[in-house]
């Protein structure tokens, strides 16, 4: 009798637990690079729709700067206290893929109902998936754009690049005319490359995009493209920009776009939140053609889950719904999609709220033909190795064509 | 036995004698220090001896993959790469840049506001300021100032006919711009030392000299200087370990560049460590630095005593 009653009090204990495990709230950590509040109210509001099917399931949005997301990220790996779930740049996938860092989340997406992972555009996946594994879905494919100030071009009596765009006079060398010019009239810089960075942290986003232009890439296939003379010739441009007409901020010198130092820069439409209190007239126009046609530059970043995270069977159920159709639509004001049906639907193009569905198209237009920031299991090596050599560039004096071939000579064996 | 047991003031007199004063005193003093002593154990002397012991492994932060490689990695920094022969002499250009100059400034600033006068809280104020301001503050302000054009620093340059050079983005005047702003930040801390000590020596000695017919200069020379020793040797030593160890500065204002011009120690371990996760080869440089710091500081102790006997 006594066992017997022990027994049932143990079983009602268990039973209890049982029924009440699931009742017990459950935290999600989620690493991302924005602060910006329109970013975060709407990140929030796909973690508040999680609940009709998770109840008791709350995320939260952790912000660490871009600067030093990849490394803030490692240490919180290596420390044993991974996130559930974070935001990946291109440049830092292969390596934390190689690592065996990631999760597959192949299996959970293709089950998930209604999800269509069909939908996404293989391109685009490229660079997160390998054979039937998925090591993240890209929330964000966007291309790089100019941003211009209208304003200023008014002021210089000039065509801006989206009316020289659509007149097909949108290229490289009136892009460096344009720029001179606005240097010449209005005394601002004609440009500024993406963030003020492209010196430091951002020497891929200032050198890639006409390295393209005209034909060339920085690597491919283990070789180094800098010093072919594509690259050379782009460079060298860029250069006499800074160094001759000094119509392009120079290393060391601050001017910011945002706040109407310079007339035109280089970003992704994520940045078009920070327009609205510019106090310039503005708009977004598609990269300059060069030699070799358009070529847009696209810049991706996907949502990964990290397999030493306790709960990532839960986090890979928040990516299922984080990035099913009607939250991607959601998220596409912000950040251009990979799915295809959302990037071809009216929606994409003109339901942004801060972008003419005119200037949207030239968005659309350039994911479609546009490729990716390269990248590299060595990426982090690779770019500090380039540093140096990129300083070396960087100089009133320099031969282009030399320290070129200097940036080859210290990446290549890393290739 | 009993009885003491059931007597309580028997048994209190009776356990006194066990411990003597000093005994008892040693055990109050090692329970004071007792939470310090488990800060040292479990901070420092733990994370020290587990830095060894990685040094002697290639451990990849990101895979969490480590293998026991024995003097490897040593051999490799000190043989096998160019670089760290560029960047432990970029750590000593730096440190004999900021330690004679630092030190000179701040022992004139201190003999210059050890007396009361007018205002003598206002300009010690002024200078020991920068010591606790924000680093990230200090140096996006300073990298505002020293741009190549625009920079406040070659305008005030330009106004007296000098044609400044893009300080941040020229290795030599980058490695002469960083030494600089980072001897006006913390030459207060140094200043506030001398102070301290100048205040200590007492007026008679000064006041004697005078009398005897010395100079300002011979009492600086003869009476001040030597009586100075102890806290000059203590300003060296933690301002030249203050240098080696320098990073937060290094990373805000230049990252290192350009041309790896700025690339210093502490700077170069934290990319080995934390930008390409090769924990155990940056674990093997943090015993370099270590050696090198301790080998000068040593070196500059057995000369001081040697001095001053």
């Amino acid at each position: 009798m006594n066992l017997r009653r022990k027994i049932l009090a143990a079983s009602t204990i268990l039973s209890l637990a049982a029924m009440s495990a699931p009742v017990l709230a459950e935290e999600l950590r989620f690493t991302v690079w924005t602060g910006g509040e329109a970013h975060l109210r709407m990140l929030n509001e796909i973690a508040e729709s999680f609940k009709v099917t998770h109840p008791d399931v709350t995320v939260r949005f952790e912000t660490i700067p871009a600067a030093d997301y990849t490394q803030k990220l490692t240490f919180q790996l290596a420390g044993g206290n991974p996130p559930d779930l974070g935001w990946m740049m291109e440049d830092a996938a292969p390596t934390f893929a190689a690592a065996g860092v990631l999760m597959d989340l192949g299996p959970t997406l293709r089950e998930a109902e209604g999800y269509d992972f069909a939908d996404y555009s293989q391109p685009a996946l490229g660079l997160w998936t390998d054979g039937e594994a998925v090591y993240g879905v890209p929330f964000s494919t966007s291309p790089f754009m100019i941003f211009y100030n209208k304003t200023l071009f008014d002021e210089a009596g000039l065509e801006d690049p989206l009316q020289l765009a659509a007149s097909g006079k949108w290229n490289m060398d009136t892009f460096q005319e344009v720029a001179r010019t606005i240097k010449e009239k209005t005394g601002k810089w004609g440009f500024e490359f993406k963030d003020g960075q492209g010196y430091e942290s951002r020497i891929m986003h200032a050198l890639m995009p006409p390295i393209r232009a005209y034909g060339g890439d920085v690597w491919a296939n283990g070789e180094c493209g800098f010093d072919k003379p594509e690259a050379v010739q782009a460079v060298q441009q860029l250069h006499d920009m800074v160094f001759k007409d000094k119509s392009i901020v120079p290393p060391g010198e601050q001017g910011d776009y945002f706040s109407g130092s310079s007339a035109m820069t280089m970003n992704q439409i994520s940045r078009a939140s920070k327009m609205p209190e510019a106090g310039f007239e503005w708009g977004i126009a598609p990269l300059p053609s060069g030699p070799a046609g358009e070529s847009p530059v696209i810049g991706q970043a996907a949502i990964v889950v990290f397999e030493r995270g306790e709960q990532k069977e839960l986090a890979a159920e928040f990516v299922a719904h984080m990035t099913n159709k009607e939250n991607v639509a959601k998220m596409a004001q912000f950040f251009p999609p990979a799915r295809k049906s959302v990037l071809e639907s009216e929606a994409f193009t003109s339901a942004n709220a801060i972008i003419p569905p005119e200037q949207m198209a030239h968005v659309s237009d350039a994911i479609e033909k546009g490729k990716v920031l390269p990248s590299h299991e060595k990426s982090p090596q690779i770019l500090a190795a380039m540093a140096p050599r990129v300083d070396a560039l960087w100089k009133a004096d320099a031969d282009v064509k030399q320290a070129l071939d200097g940036v080859c000579a210290a990446i290549e064996p890393l290739l | 036995m009993a009885d003491t047991l059931t007597d309580k003031t028997s048994a209190r007199t009776w356990r006194a004698p066990r411990l003597t004063l000093r005994r008892r005193e040693a055990i109050e003093a090692w329970l004071f220090v007792s939470p310090t002593v488990a800060g040292f154990l479990l901070f420092f002397l733990g994370p020290l001896v587990a830095v060894v012991y990685f040094s002697l492994t290639e451990w990849n932060l990101l895979t969490q993959e480590a293998t026991f490689v024995g003097v490897k990695n040593y051999v490799d920094a000190l043989s096998q790469n160019p670089d760290f022969w560029h960047v432990l002499r970029n750590s000593f250009v730096f440190a004999i840049g900021l330690v004679p100059l630092n030190m000179s400034l701040a022992l004139t600033l201190a003999l210059a506001l050890s007396r009361p006068f007018r205002g003598v809280v206002f300009f010690r104020t002024v200078f020991f300021a920068p010591v606790v301001t924000s680093a990230v503050a200090w140096a996006i302000v300073w990298r505002f100032l020293l741009q190549g054009e625009g920079g406040a620093v070659n305008q005030l340059l330009a106004i007296v006919g000098i044609g400044g050079p893009n300080w941040l983005r020229e290795p030599d005047w980058a490695m002469v711009a960083v030494i600089v702003t980072r001897v006006i930040k913390m030459v207060g801390l140094n200043m506030i030392l001398y102070i301290a000590a100048l205040q200590a020596i007492p007026r008679d000695y000064e006041a004697a000299a005078r009398l005897e017919g010395a100079s300002n200069w011979q009492i600086f020379r003869m009476v001040i200087w030597p009586l100075l020793a102890p806290t000059t040797l203590v300003i060296f030593v933690i301002t030249m370990i203050g240098s080696f160890k320098v990073f937060d500065h290094i990373y805000l204002m230049t990252g290192g560049g350009p041309e790896n011009g700025t690339l210093v120690l502490a700077f170069y371990i934290y990319e080995q460590g934390f930008k390409f996760f090769n924990v155990g080869y940056a674990s093997a440089l943090a015993m370099i630095m270590f050696v090198i710091v301790l080998v000068l500081t040593v070196i500059q102790m057995t000369l001081r005593r040697k001095d001053m006997r």
